[in-house]
């Protein structure tokens, strides 16, 4: 079996065992879906990053900005050199947005915990409540790495080039049937229901396994590579409804199959099912 | 409103905001297991909240026109036990009537809004919704 494109931006949950107490070089840090569910216990040492809270201004509707991002990394006892290991529920998918905002303030060295909390919580590891006492830091952040992020209008100049797009909502969003996912609420809905025309569809969860674990490279290259017929130099753009399970497919071509340009559409498709005058299509792909 | 969502609304705002993170720990804490007599119906795959990505499963029960909301939710999803107790807490016994009145700026009154994030606070409303909906076909049939 071959090895990921970049394996050292996986942990296994026996590494991450034998590595809780290193706090001087590596943070660990929990973002989840659940703003409570850190509190209830939490892989030892952890920190806990929110999504919505920390990782975003809901003022401006944007990412932090790099002063707030300085701010969340001092408070939390990071160094530009510090090695991060984040992990959350739901396979992840928090994890892997905290782990692209990471890197789109240019973090060094960013890592996932494989499987998440629930393989730590299935092997029937210790969790608990207490918060560490980490010793602020005075963080200064590299340059920013907006390569991995795609705005709206370079969406749509990829999009009229005939670039390569991957949407990773359900089938059922992908068609236009419905504006959010089968079982989650009417949330971020959009006016209009489709994806963007030229998309493949690939379910995010096509790339996990049961445990939450990312599929092994041979089977990841089957689904994206041979069925989808995505080519790992092309430009790829990856989006999903709000950006966070995007982050899950985004951090799945760029680090274990090694594409080299693949970026992260944060808007998706609550803000491109919104836009006066862009074009989206309905039904099955082609 | 009914005069127990007021209280739990005063209970919260009598509390500064990082205390009321404690309340709603408590509330996921203490969320009342499913009675049994619901048990075989959740196997079934009844009552599931299609609206949440956690398993939620609700069963509404209306006896003399009072409405009794029985859910079960996993302890994965500590958020959705708090907020779910809570409004299972504020209307007991209360007519599907009120039920169909449950603000729409709970959250705001519970002063959790800023705490949750915008995105939270929609997701809720999706689940008031469903609750608003389950019971007022309850009351129907």
């Amino acid at each position: 079996m071959s090895a990921f494109a970049h394996p050292e931006v996986l942990v296994t949950t026996e590494w991450l065992s034998e590595n809780l107490f290193d706090t001087d070089s590596v943070r660990i840090i929990e973002s989840n879906e659940d703003l409570l569910l850190y509190a209830t216990g939490h892989i030892h040492n952890a920190v806990h990053i929110d999504w919505q809270t920390d990782l975003q201004d809901e003022e401006v509707r944007d990412t932090i900005s790099s002063k707030q991002f300085e701010r969340l990394c001092s408070r939390n006892g990071i160094r530009p050199d510090t090695t991060l290991v984040f992990y959350g529920d739901r396979s992840n998918w928090w994890a892997c947005y905290a782990f692209w905002t990471f890197k789109l303030f240019g973090h060094a060295d960013c890592r996932i915990l494989d499987g998440g909390r629930a393989k730590w919580e299935a092997e029937g590891r210790v969790l608990t409540t207490e918060v560490p006492t980490l010793e602020s830091t005075a963080y200064t952040a590299s340059s920013m790495n907006p390569s991995i992020r795609a705005l709206r209008d370079e969406v749509l100049v990829h999009q009229s080039n005939g670039g390569a797009m991957v949407d990773v909502r359900s089938p059922a969003e992908f068609i236009g049937e419905v504006t959010h996912a089968p079982g989650n609420p009417q949330s971020e809905a959009a006016m209009r229901g489709g994806h963007i025309p030229g998309a493949s569809n690939v379910p995010w969860s096509r790339a996990a396994n049961d445990d939450g674990t990312f599929r092994s490279r041979d089977e990841l290259a089957a689904i994206y590579i041979e069925e989808q017929g995505l080519t790992p130099s092309d430009k790829t753009i990856a989006y999903c409804r709000i950006g966070e399970r995007s982050s899950h497919t985004w951090f799945v071509l760029s680090y274990l199959l090694g594409f080299d340009h693949v970026t992260n559409y944060d808007g998706s498709w609550t803000e491109w099912g919104n836009l006066v005058g862009v074009p989206i299509e309905t039904g099955e792909p082609e | 409103v009914t005069s127990r969502l007021q209280e739990i609304a005063d209970e919260f705002q009598s509390v500064p905001q990082e205390m009321r993170v404690e309340l709603l720990l408590e509330r996921a804490r203490q969320f009342p297991p499913l009675p049994e007599r619901y048990h075989a119906a959740q196997e079934a795959g009844l009552g599931r909240v299609h609206e949440c990505q956690a398993e939620v499963y609700l069963f509404p029960e209306i006896v003399d026109g009072g409405v009794t909301l029985h859910a079960a939710i996993p302890g994965h999803a500590p958020t959705q036990r708090a907020l779910v107790g809570i409004l299972m807490d504020a209307y007991e016994g209360a007519s599907p009537d009120d039920i169909a009145a449950i603000p729409n700026d709970l959250l705001r009154r519970l002063g959790v809004d800023a705490l949750l994030g915008v995105q939270r606070q929609r997701g809720f409303g999706g689940v008031i919704a469903r609750i608003q909906h389950v019971v007022a076909e309850a009351a129907r049939s």
